[in-house]
Formats: structure tokens, C-alpha cells, sequence
């Protein structure tokens, strides 16, 4: 308790706004739907998994902190039951569904968020996929450009676009073996044609929706041994700019952070390394995110229970140790009893309008969303 | 009745509950067997004297003892400022309130109480405030809990609610917060100290208007901890009226905080703090920065709003308000935005200092909802108090997880909640010896079957064995009997014959007990079986196979078994 209370006591200098909450189940995934509304799930049990669609505290809603918000809490707007562990969700924009994904095997589940007559989110329909031999879960993103998609796969050997409603399917790509049998660790769609795809190996792969030549090889995987396991994220492009003008981040189990920009792939834009506890945790909640309204930030997660979040406009490519603009602690502190494991971050997000404020998520069910302060002598 | 409150968002009638959704015809207190109070927040006792003295009820009023010291003030309180400040007219009064509260019968924890011969209540701890209580409604072997307002987290002052497994046939608890998952109490205290910080480093007071009895003492204990580590110098102060008011009720009711306080407590008062002292109105005056608690909590009269109104034009101060307040406080106005008010002698007075809410008010969220039902283990849960289209996800949830029916019925709906009720029945000893004598040993796991008598008299019900009953209801008994012939076809002797069934039946009737008596018949458990030589053919013989009616199954069995003739290879 000692510890715990001293760190709440630094947290008044460190943090314009804290809050620490505690879900029934852990989650794994934080996603913003709406733009104001916060998803999470659990993906502990066989079944009886909750998916929660959850309002913030207004705290959270305004742009600028305000002086009067009693409300600290967060309030379920509806809530479905999952039969399965939900490893990965995504809101299918202009609609009210969602897909899920999860073990065991690589097919998707649809849902209906419909908070108007009622507040349980029902379970619509199943995209089936065919289970080749040791299919893990599919990883997914989606889109609604000519139509609600969903991008899924679980190898790099068979990509798929499907039609969420009518289940149908509008693409598919795929690499040939040896690297097809590459398990992906991330994909994305960059814009309604341009598809990005991370091999577990660090391995990019581009795909263009209008070309039926399938997935080509943008960036090979870093050289470095196989048994680190690599993640991806991607920064969505402001109005008007091209996809890949946005660098993308690459992390790896070992700490590695490797920055490319997607037109000139055949460098790295920058390399570091984040400051991460030997040997690691495991590669299971590796994340990496870049801050939507802050230029150069990304933040760093899934070694420990701490948050890094560097600032990576000073970075070069000479892969040495960069030191994090902030880290944040509040997971080690947890509220249960200190003999158990320390709590490993599964998950973070970063507000999509306030530039400081992060969504973050550990295996002890605790949810914390917190804006630290921009330490003196840096600007920005 | 379970509670009866006010309705804080009316002006009119419409705060009141509508009595005549209990009885359309007839007197209140013929209808109703008791009242029960839950704890003394208006919304669960705003409209007692109301109710008892203006409508009519002149039963009995169950509370604890803190709910019965501490309810009196508050109604009082709320009068005044209905009734003196906003002139309303159609309100209780004083008096009505000293009579209300001549009908309230105080219980204690854990104490089982009796209504009447059929009722009895029992009250169970619930946090949240002091005083507040669970209540377990019995009748027979049916019984209802009602939770109130409770809080599974224990706090810095109260403890955490406790059920015993007592499996009630229905649990009805609130479910306003059931949707929300709340932000850590630690965070909430880190708020208010960076509010309080704040405003203290730069030179500004902070006026934390308090109930006697609310968080006060916690927020204290957290000042106070906060300074000594800070080496913070502003001072601190506490209005006296409150210390006085609070140490007189801790000290009462020292068995319902929780066992932090209770330490403090005996080794010291409740308010000997090194960096918070006394405060004396002259103080309010004083230059630079502090901190001030004052009575009353809604800043609708007194000290705390005297020191309101000096410090209100100052945007350096801040005014926290801890809790709830009643419309037409001062309180109520600032919360609501209001930037003017018109104080007495038609004075506006201008507000500049910043107005800052915190609660700090402890309720059960999800979470603690299914650990309470999980505890409990009732039958059936019954949600109050939230809106039904928002309540699907967690009926659906607690039905899952705990395999019950979950309702949640709208205002003026009647909801049917069938009951199993079990009726315990006495075994008499020697019935339990003799059936338990009969067959195989008893097993733990394999349901038996038994017979017996089930006598009602005197509202008890018994088990008896027939012979008992017929003995004490002055009966006779009878025994039928039933004899069977069976011929067979056998030209031996008779004894010859009957060795020649012996051994057929021993053989085929295993698990039986078959005997060969000396005189020449045959037993089979209590059946007997005789054999006589047909009169008129010396080649046949009949077989006399008689039973009493309670044999009847393995009468007739045998019957059968012998009907089909000998095998002929038995000697």
C-alpha cells in the first residue's frame, strides 16, 4: 500500500487527469466507435465473454477539461455475451455491427449494437472460413468505402475482404510458401484499395484491392532472429493526405522499434530501441500506436505493466536506446492482493482528440485513462 | 412497505409516493404490517411523516438506532428550507415529524425481530452510510431481502455490506448504479486533493461545506495525511458545531464504521488532527490561502454560508460540494450554474469563486451487484429503480451466471414470484428405524422411498408409521389378506412337492429370503406357500400362495412364477 499510495501522491505532478477503473473480466482490446464511445471485451473464459460498449465519463467527451464534471464513470450503454474469447473487435463504420474474432479458430462473429430498443448486443451472423491446419484467430479490420468490409486473416498465405452483411466475398490475396505459412501479427486497411499486412516475422506486405496479382513484398523482415514476433501500427492520414505518407512502426518482442516510410521502403526511416524488461514477457499483447493529434508520438506497451510513450522526431537509424517522453506505472500498483503475478498491459489507445490522454487495459481487469504532463524543457 | 421516500426532482405533489397503489379501500394501517426504513437519505425517508401523519398510518416503523437518531435532523432540516425558504404550504410539520417518530421502532444487526407471530425481520449491515441496513422479511420458511442502498467496497469510514448465505426467495436490490463502472476511490481523492492543492498554492480558500455525519471525517483523515506529506503550512480548519454533533454520533454508534475508525477512535478523538484546527468565525477574515470545513452540507444556512458569501466574489477560492443538495439551497443553485443569487434584502450576490462537485457517495456497481447475489444465493432477484430498456444486458447477466429469474417491473406493475416453500415434517423415530431396517443400508446419494402416515394436528405435521396413526386416531386396524391356488401338476407326495418348489424358488429367487419352515410350508419374505393335495386328483397338487396387501407386487409375481410350472429336471 505504501508504494501505491507514494505513486498517487507523484501522480499529482505527473498527470492533468487520472482515472483508474477496474472491469469485471480483463480486456484485450480498447476500441473507439462513434468517436465517443469505448468498447472493450474479455477473452479469459471459454465462453460467457462480455462485450461492453461503454460511454466515458464527460471528462473524457469534452476537448478541454471543464470545471464542473461530478460524473467519473464509465456506463455500459449495452453489453452482448460472447461464446467464445474475443481477441480482436471492430465497429463496421455507417452501420451499427460489429466483428469479432477469436480462438479457436479464424472465423468471424457479427454483431448488432441496435441501443435503441434495448441494451444487449445481439449476436447476427458467422463468417466462416476455411480452417486450414493449425489456423490461430484471425486478426480483422474494416472499412465502408464501397461497402461495409471486413479484412481478415490469421496467415499470410489467404487475406480475405468479405461483405460483413451479405457475407460475401470481394477479395483475396495470399503470398506462396515458403513465407504464405507466416503467421500475421497485424493488418489494416489504409484506404478503401491499399491494404497493409505484418507478418509475426516483421515482414510488410502491401496489397492493392484494384490489382488481382495479390500481396506483394514491401518491406522484408528485419534482420534480426526469428524468435523475436513483430507488431504493427499505422497512423490514419489526415483529410486529403496520401495513406502512405504515414510512417509505419514496427515492434518487436525484444523492443525493437523500426519506423518505414511506405514510399521509400528500402530504408528504415528510424530504429530504436524501447527500454523493456529482460527477458520478455511474450509476445501475446504486444501493441504499438501512433498519437493521432500529436506529431511524432507513438506508445509502446506489452512487456510489462507499464505504457512507454517516446517522441520519435529525434530518433535515427542507429537502433540505440531511446528514452521514453513518459511512462506510465499505474498497472504495478494494482488494487488486489500483491502476491499474484504483476499485471501485464494487454492493450492501449490514445484519445482521438485529446492529445495527451491514453486509454490503457492490463490482465488484471484494471482500465486506466490517464493524461500526463508534457515534462519540463520538452515542447510540444 | 419498504422505505418511503421523496421524490427530489418534484415540486409538487408528484414528490410523494402514491400511497393508493397499496390500497384503494381501506385504512393504511389495517393493510400494512409494518413500515421499514432503510437508512436516512430523503429519497428513502423524505416522505415518513407525510405518510404516517398526513395520509394516516399508525402501524409500527422499523429502523436502526443511527437511522432513528439521524432521520429526525434531516427531515427537520429539509422542512425548513421547503417550507420557511420556498413557502411551500402543503408539507409536514414539526410536530408531525416528533409524532412520526414516536412510531419508530429501533432494531439492531443481526437482531431478529417479530412483527407479529408470522413476520419477523432482520437487519443486515450495508455500508454506504451510517446506520444503513439490509432487511431480511421472513415468513415461515419463505423470506424476502431488501438491500436499500448498500456498498460493496468498504471506505475509509464504513465497511463493506455483508449477507449471510440465506438464500432468500427473492433479493430486491437497486440497480440505478448497476450500469456504471466507477472510478477508483483512490482517484476521486487524488482529484480533490490536486482541486485542493491547487487552489491553495495559489493563495485562494477553499470552503468544503459538510454534513456532521457524511465524509467529512474522511476527507480529514486525507487533508491531513496530504499536508504532513506535502509539508504543506495553510491551515486547516474544522467549524466546532461539526466536531461536537460528530464525536457525539461516532461515539454512539461506534459499532458502525469500520474498524480503522474504531482504532482511531479509542486511542483518540476522532478529531485531534496535528494540521486541522478549530475554526472561529473571525478566521473567515483572515489573508492568504486555507482550507475550511463548515456546517451546514447544502449552504443553505449558517456557517457555511456566511463564509460563502464572503469568499463567493474571489474567483482565486473554490467551493467543493461533497454530496446531493436539495433544490432551493444555495448549494442546489451554484451546482446548477446559476452565477447570481438573490440573497436576503433583495442583494445579488455575484459568484466568482470556482464551484467544484465531488462525490464521494458509495453505491454497489455491476460488479458488486453480482458479488451481493453471489453471497446471498437468492431464488430470484428483482431490479428496482432503472430504466427497462437499459436493464436487458444485466437481467440477461445475472439469469446466465446464476441460473435465476431476474424481473424488473415498471412502477404500479405487480410481479408473481412462484415459491417452492419447503414444510419441514417430523420423522418419527421408530418409522425411520423400521424403514431404514427394511432392504439394503441407507445411501446419502440414492433417494428411498418410504411409507408412512403424514398427520396434520396442532399446526405441526408428523410422519408416523400406520400403526401409530390408526393408534392415535382411535382406529382398528385390518389386514387383508389374499390367497391365491396354483395347481401343479405332480403326483408325488405333498412334502415332496414343497421341497420341489423350495428349491425351484431358492434358485430363481436370489436376492429373496426363502425358508422351509418344519411344518411344511414355504416362506418367501413374508409370503407363504402351502401345498395341499387336490381333492379329487391325486396327480395334481394346489399350491395356496398367500399375501397381505402390502405384498401385493411380489404376491403377484410369484403367482405368475409358479403358474408356469416346475422345471422338470428339479429333484
Amino acid at each position: 500500500m505504501e508504494a501505491a499510495d507514494e505513486w498517487l501522491l507523484q501522480s499529482l505532478r505527473l498527470y492533468r487527469d487520472l482515472h483508474t477503473f477496474e472491469l469485471q473480466a480483463p480486456t484485450r482490446l480498447i476500441e473507439w466507435a462513434r468517436g465517443d464511445r469505448v468498447c472493450v471485451a474479455g477473452y479469459g473464459q471459454s465462453d460467457g465473454n462480455e462485450i461492453l460498449q461503454l460511454i466515458p465519463p464527460p471528462t473524457l467527451l469534452t476537448k478541454e477539461t471543464q470545471g464542473l464534471c461530478p460524473e467519473r464513470d464509465f456506463k455500459v450503454e449495452c453489453g452482448g455475451f460472447s461464446e467464445r474469447p474475443v481477441y480482436s473487435l471492430k465497429y463496421v463504420p455507417d452501420t451499427s455491427l460489429l466483428v469479432t474474432s477469436g480462438p479457436p479458430d479464424s472465423s468471424l462473429q457479427v454483431w448488432q449494437v441496435s441501443a435503441e430498443d434495448s441494451d444487449v448486443i445481439k449476436s447476427v451472423s458467422t463468417i466462416a472460413t476455411e480452417n486450414g491446419t493449425g489456423q490461430s484467430w484471425a486478426k480483422i479490420d474494416t472499412i465502408s468505402a464501397r461497402a461495409p468490409w471486413v479484412l481478415h486473416g490469421s496467415r499470410l498465405d489467404r487475406v480475405q475482404i468479405t461483405e460483413v452483411e451479405s457475407r460475401k466475398n470481394v477479395y483475396t490475396a495470399g503470398i506462396q510458401a515458403p513465407q504464405g505459412s507466416e503467421e500475421l501479427s497485424s493488418l489494416a486497411f489504409l484506404d478503401c484499395n491499399l491494404l497493409l499486412l505484418c507478418s509475426a516475422t516483421g515482414r510488410l506486405c502491401l496489397a492493392d484491392t484494384r490489382q488481382p496479382q495479390g500481396l506483394t513484398e514491401a518491406v522484408p523482415a528485419p534482420s534480426v532472429p526469428s524468435s523475436e514476433h513483430w507488431c504493427m501500427g499505422t497512423r490514419h492520414a489526415a483529410q486529403g493526405s496520401q495513406p502512405s505518407s504515414q510512417p509505419v512502426a514496427r515492434l518487436s518482442s525484444r523492443g525493437l522499434l523500426a519506423l518505414t516510410d511506405l514510399r521509400k521502403t528500402s530504408e528504415f526511416l528510424a530504429v530504436a530501441k524501447a527500454r523493456v524488461p529482460s527477458p520478455g514477457s511474450g509476445a501475446e499483447f504486444l501493441c504499438v500506436s501512433w498519437a493521432p493529434a500529436l506529431e511524432g508520438y507513438l506508445a509502446v506497451s506489452g512487456f510489462d505493466g507499464t505504457v512507454h510513450v517516446y517522441d520519435t522526431q529525434s530518433w535515427d537509424s542507429s537502433g540505440r536506446e531511446a528514452e521514453p517522453i513518459f511512462v506510465h506505472k499505474g498497472h504495478t500498483f494494482g488494487g488486489a492482493g500483491g502476491s499474484r503475478d504483476p499485471p501485464l498491459v494487454t492493450v492501449h489507445t490514445w484519445h482521438l482528440q485529446k492529445p495527451r490522454t491514453l486509454l490503457s487495459a492490463a490482465s488484471d481487469g484494471s482500465l486506466h485513462v490517464w493524461d500526463w504532463v508534457q515534462p519540463c524543457g520538452k515542447c510540444g | 412497505m419498504l422505505d418511503c421516500g421523496m421524490h427530489m426532482g418534484y415540486n409538487d405533489d408528484r414528490r410523494f409516493p402514491d400511497f393508493s397503489y397499496i390500497t384503494q379501500n381501506g385504512r393504511l394501517t389495517d393493510f400494512l404490517d409494518c413500515v421499514i426504513i432503510s437508512h436516512f437519505h430523503l429519497d428513502h425517508c423524505g416522505a415518513l411523516p407525510y405518510f404516517s401523519e398526513m395520509v394516516g398510518y399508525d402501524g409500527p416503523i422499523y429502523m436502526t438506532h443511527p437511522t432513528k437518531a439521524i432521520c429526525p435532523i434531516l427531515l427537520e432540516d429539509y422542512r425548513k428550507i421547503t417550507v420557511d425558504k420556498k413557502g411551500e404550504t402543503n408539507f409536514f410539520t414539526s410536530q408531525m415529524i416528533k409524532d412520526c417518530m414516536k412510531k419508530v421502532v429501533a432494531v439492531h444487526l443481526h437482531q431478529t425481530v417479530q412483527v407479529d407471530e408470522e413476520l419477523e425481520i432482520k437487519a443486515y449491515y450495508a455500508g454506504h452510510v451510517l446506520g444503513a441496513a439490509m432487511f431480511q422479511i421472513k415468513v415461515g420458511c419463505e423470506s424476502v431481502v431488501y438491500t436499500g442502498d448498500y456498498n460493496m467496497t468498504p471506505d475509509r469510514h464504513l465497511g463493506a455490506a455483508w449477507l449471510d448465505k440465506c438464500r432468500p426467495d427473492l433479493l430486491i436490490t437497486e440497480s440505478t448504479y448497476a450500469t456504471t463502472i466507477r472510478d477508483s476511490k483512490r482517484c476521486r481523492e487524488r482529484d480533490f486533493l490536486k482541486k485542493v492543492h491547487e487552489t491553495v498554492e495559489r493563495g485562494g480558500k477553499v470552503l468544503i461545506p459538510v454534513f456532521a455525519l457524511g465524509r467529512a471525517q474522511e476527507l480529514c483523515i486525507l487533508l491531513e495525511t496530504f499536508w504532513e506529506r506535502m509539508n504543506l503550512k495553510a491551515p486547516i480548519y474544522f467549524s466546532t458545531g461539526l466536531t461536537e454533533k460528530a464525536n457525539h454520533y461516532y461515539k454512539l454508534f461506534i459499532t458502525w464504521t469500520n474498524q480503522k475508525i474504531r482504532k482511531t477512535f479509542v486511542q483518540r478523538n476522532m478529531f485531534e488532527f496535528k494540521h486541522i484546527k478549530a475554526f472561529d468565525r473571525a478566521f473567515a477574515d483572515n489573508p492568504g490561502p486555507m482550507v475550511v470545513f463548515a456546517t451546514p452540507g447544502m449552504l443553505h444556512a449558517g456557517q457555511s454560508l456566511q463564509i460563502f458569501r464572503k469568499w463567493a466574489g474571489n474567483e482565486k477560492n473554490m467551493v467543493i460540494m461533497p454530496g446531493y443538495c436539495v433544490q432551493g439551497t444555495v448549494g442546489h443553485k451554484i451546482l446548477s450554474g446559476q452565477r447570481k443569487l438573490e440573497m436576503e434584502g433583495r442583494q445579488i450576490l455575484e459568484v466568482k469563486m470556482q464551484v467544484e462537485y465531488m462525490s464521494f457517495s458509495a453505491h454497489a456497481d455491476a460488479k458488486g451487484i453480482m458479488q451481493l447475489i453471489r453471497q446471498a444465493e437468492p431464488r430470484n432477484v428483482l431490479l428496482v429503480h432503472g430504466e427497462a430498456k437499459k436493464m436487458e444486458f444485466l437481467k440477461q447477466k445475472i439469469e446466465q451466471e446464476f441460473h435465476v429469474s431476474c424481473f424488473m417491473p415498471a412502477n404500479g406493475e405487480t410481479t408473481t414470484i412462484l415459491t417452492n416453500p419447503c414444510i419441514p415434517v417430523d420423522i418419527s423415530l421408530g418409522l425411520l428405524k423400521r424403514e431404514t431396517a427394511i432392504g439394503a443400508a441407507p445411501d446419502a446419494k440414492r433417494p428411498r422411498l418410504m411409507h408412512g402416515t403424514l398427520l396434520m394436528k396442532d399446526n405441526s405435521f408428523r410422519l408416523v408409521s400406520p400403526e401409530q396413526a390408526l393408534k392415535e386416531l382411535g382406529l382398528a386396524e385390518h389386514q387383508l389378506r389374499f390367497t391365491c391356488r396354483v395347481h401343479i401338476q405332480d403326483p408325488r407326495k405333498e412334502h415332496e412337492t414343497v421341497l420341489r418348489v423350495y428349491n425351484h424358488l431358492k434358485g430363481v429367487l436370489k436376492d429373496y429370503s426363502v425358508q422351509h419352515l418344519p411344518d411344511g410350508s414355504i416362506t418367501v419374505e413374508s409370503i407363504l406357500i402351502q401345498a395341499t393335495a387336490h381333492s379329487e386328483d391325486q396327480g395334481t397338487k394346489v399350491l395356496l400362495v398367500s399375501w397381505t396387501y402390502q405384498d401385493e407386487e411380489l404376491g403377484s409375481y410369484l403367482t405368475s412364477l409358479l403358474k408356469k410350472g416346475l422345471p422338470q429336471s428339479t429333484p
